[in-house]
């Protein structure tokens, strides 16, 4: 329906459109009409938002595709843009969260988006050089040498008059596993505006990823995030058996749910103990962390390991579960789930809790979409939307106990309850899965070699929308993959929850996208003169000497 | 159960459940048998020489490239001789310091050569002993059944 509507609104401008299979279409525009597409799809459909913005070089030329959610379905838009002249009008202005994405592409690709209110490096350090931009195939990968360069910090936004001071956070910082930087402009103690560098843990995944064959990709993508590594090799491995038409068995299918529901059982206990902690609760973060080893445990034993499960095979998973494993596991499901419906009493009603996160961090639903949330944060925001149910993988469409978690208030609080009650549904899952596990073979054997094709799988991971988009050339070996990750587009929102916030809150709404955050390890001094930042480390802090001006 | 406000009832559930059970923590190393490995723990691996056949697959599909094959210098007959099958001419070395246990090749083994043991001690003051060679293992039991 999408499609007549694209079709009526930008007549001979929509070049070609495929429907790829259900709920996945594509339409082929003419350059620069992308604007005018989305323009008319926001208006047919208010809860339109983006999930990613994939670009490739194709040898001659460069390509966009713009993947929009859709409902349940996701609509691509694709655009070519001339290598010559590497430029698209930024869609910004229509989607700000499209901000991060852009300039992801203008880091990756360089292709320069007119309009775009920051376009700066993102990935990449700030000292890169100018006409470096990794994803173009004539980048060679072994000649990429590091640049010798002063280590400036750029000023990120300027302090004028005085009136406002710049504050860095980050981007060490020992609480969770990944490095990011924010400089806060704060204005006494209130937050004004943020801005957000990432990419300390850049590591050319995606570029990796084209010169290394199927199978080693899978243990490649289950390390692109340690804790949510269920659901990346989950969405890497179904997009491959999706592109070689694989039949997965249907006890695979349940097993990969309860792998899947096992993970995000304890991503997200894991951050219910941090963001305890960081309310200063250290007592909760000790429960939650003790009864988080529980599920440790049943993940030990499904897969063999704690964290890195190694399951997901393409064709299936790598071991079978043992009637007498089903049953020991589905023993100790009840406690675990006493003790989660304890721990949402204390998250709803412990005075300490509530005074650090009720009505802080507020993202209304609209802005939400706008700056298109996903997962919890999404859902806490009263977007009714999750992808086990309204894209349905693995087995999700045959489980009832399939519920989705909406909580209207938008603030802190609903983001910490929400995945509560996500953790209490995840129990139920992973019983009912391993009630109804069918008989029957866990694998089927997989060709190496893939058909050209392309394809977008997505799944919920614990974090929100995980989008995997692979191209394949009848190789071994992908010819592109491109990886969005949920913290990726939640960050935009973030910058919206931070703005006007108390500098105290920021630890605590920071913790509430379940990101990873930083803490204040790590100072810029502004001169307020000339609003130029410089960093210097703690130690010389705390001995009482702030670095020497640039070239005084 | 009106006797005892709620708090306290749970704290001494508590308290009584603590008390009879076992530490969760194990003595490791002075007391190693306390250290629950569980089944299908994906630890050193064991190559069973005479199973395999030296196709390289294992080395073609690990990701980390930490297996290698080499020449079997020394034919070892002793391996073979009951299951009539010829020795093969390379076997895989794996180096641990590479491996990241994803056991993609006992998967990709053909005749389930490669297995996963639940060793899971892996400390070396040289990375040259993290280097599995079974090799001399094969040379020796090949001695050993000669004499």
């Amino acid at each position: 329906m999408s499609l007549d509507l694209l079709e009526r609104e930008l007549g001979e401008a929509v070049l070609a459109e495929r429907v790829q299979g259900p709920r996945r279409a594509e339409v082929r525009l003419a350059r620069d009409r992308h604007l005018q597409a989305l323009k008319a799809l926001r208006a047919a459909f208010p809860e339109l938002r983006l999930s990613a913005i994939t670009g490739t070089d194709l040898g001659q030329e460069l390509e966009l595709l713009y993947h929009l959610r859709v409902g349940g379905s996701i609509l691509t838009l694709r655009t070519g843009v001339p290598k010559e002249e590497p430029m698209v009008a930024t869609i910004t202005g229509l989607v700000p969260g499209a901000d991060l994405h852009e300039r992801e592409v203008y880091d990756m690709l360089g292709i320069t988006f007119e309009g775009h209110p920051n376009l700066k490096r993102l990935l990449l350090p700030d000292d890169a050089p100018e006409s470096f931009h990794p994803l173009r195939k004539e980048v060679e990968a072994r000649t990429i040498r590091p640049v010798e360069t002063s280590p400036v910090l750029q000023p990120v936004i300027t302090a004028e008059s005085g009136r406002y001071l710049t504050l860095v956070i980050g981007p060490q910082h020992p609480a969770l596993h990944e490095p990011e930087r924010f400089v806060f402009l704060v204005e006494g103690e209130v937050v004004v505006d943020v801005d957000i560098r990432i990419g300390y843990a850049h590591r050319g995944i995606e570029e990796a990823a084209e010169r290394r064959d199927y199978i080693h990709n899978i243990y490649l993508c289950e390390r692109v995030c340690g804790i949510c590594n269920v659901a990346h090799s989950m969405c890497f491995c179904s997009a491959v058996e999706e592109l070689l038409g694989l039949e997965v068995p249907a006890r695979a299918r349940y097993l990969r749910v309860v792998a899947a529901e096992l993970n995000r059982l304890h991503s997200h206990m894991l951050l219910l103990g941090v963001a305890a902690e960081e309310m200063g609760f250290s007592t909760l973060f000790m429960y939650i962390w003790r009864d988080r080893e529980a599920v440790m445990d049943l993940m030990e034993m499904l897969t063999g390991n704690r964290v890195i499960s190694s399951f997901n095979r393409i064709g299936g998973v790598s071991r079978d579960m043992t009637p007498e494993l089903a049953r020991k596991m589905r023993s100790r499901l009840p406690e675990l789930k006493e003790r989660l419906e304890h721990y949402l009493e204390v998250f709803t009603t412990d005075p300490t809790i509530l005074a650090r996160t009720e009505k802080v961090g507020l993202l209304s639903r609209q802005k939400a979409i706008d700056y298109c949330a996903a997962g919890p944060t999404l859902r806490a925001s009263g977007v009714d939307f999750d992808v086990r149910r309204d894209d349905p993988y693995a087995a999700y469409e045959e489980l009832s106990a399939m519920r989705v978690v909406v909580r209207p208030e938008g603030d802190n609080l609903a983001r910490y309850v929400a995945r509560l009650e996500e953790c209490l549904v995840s129990v139920d899952l992973i019983d009912e899965a391993l009630e109804k596990l069918p008989d029957g073979p866990v694998r089927v054997k997989a060709p190496r070699r893939v058909p050209p094709d392309e394809v977008i799988y997505t799944v919920e991971a614990p974090r929100g929308e995980l989008l995997y988009y692979v191209r394949s050339d009848g190789t071994t070996r992908p010819a592109r993959v491109k990886i969005r990750t949920p913290t990726f587009t939640n960050l935009a929102a973030l910058r919206e929850m931070l703005r006007g916030a108390y500098l105290a809150d920021v630890p605590v709404t920071l913790a509430s996208i379940d990101p990873c955050f930083s803490c204040t390890d790590r100072v810029v001094v502004v001169d307020v003169r000339d609003g130029t930042a410089r960093a210097c480390g703690l130690w010389e802090l705390a001995r009482g000497r702030p670095p020497a001006r640039e070239g005084a | 159960m009106g006797l005892l406000p709620a708090i306290l009832r749970d704290a001494l559930k508590t308290l009584f459940k603590a008390v009879f059970k076992r530490p969760a923590t194990a003595r490791y190393p002075e007391r190693p048998s306390e250290v629950h490995v569980p089944d299908g723990f994906r630890g050193r691996h064991w190559l069973d020489l005479g199973r395999c056949v030296g196709c390289g697959l294992c080395a073609k599909d690990c990701p980390t490239g930490a297996i290698r094959m080499v020449r079997l210098d020394v034919p070892i007959t002793g391996l073979h001789k009951q299951r009539k099958r010829m020795t093969p001419l390379r076997v895989p070395v794996i180096d641990l310091a590479h491996c990241i246990f994803c056991c993609q090749c006992a998967e990709s083994c053909p005749k389930k050569a490669i297995r996963p043991t639940k060793l899971f001690s892996l400390v070396a003051t040289d990375p040259h002993d993290l280097v599995l060679d079974f090799r001399p293992m094969a040379m020796l039991k090949e001695v050993l059944e000669e004499h």
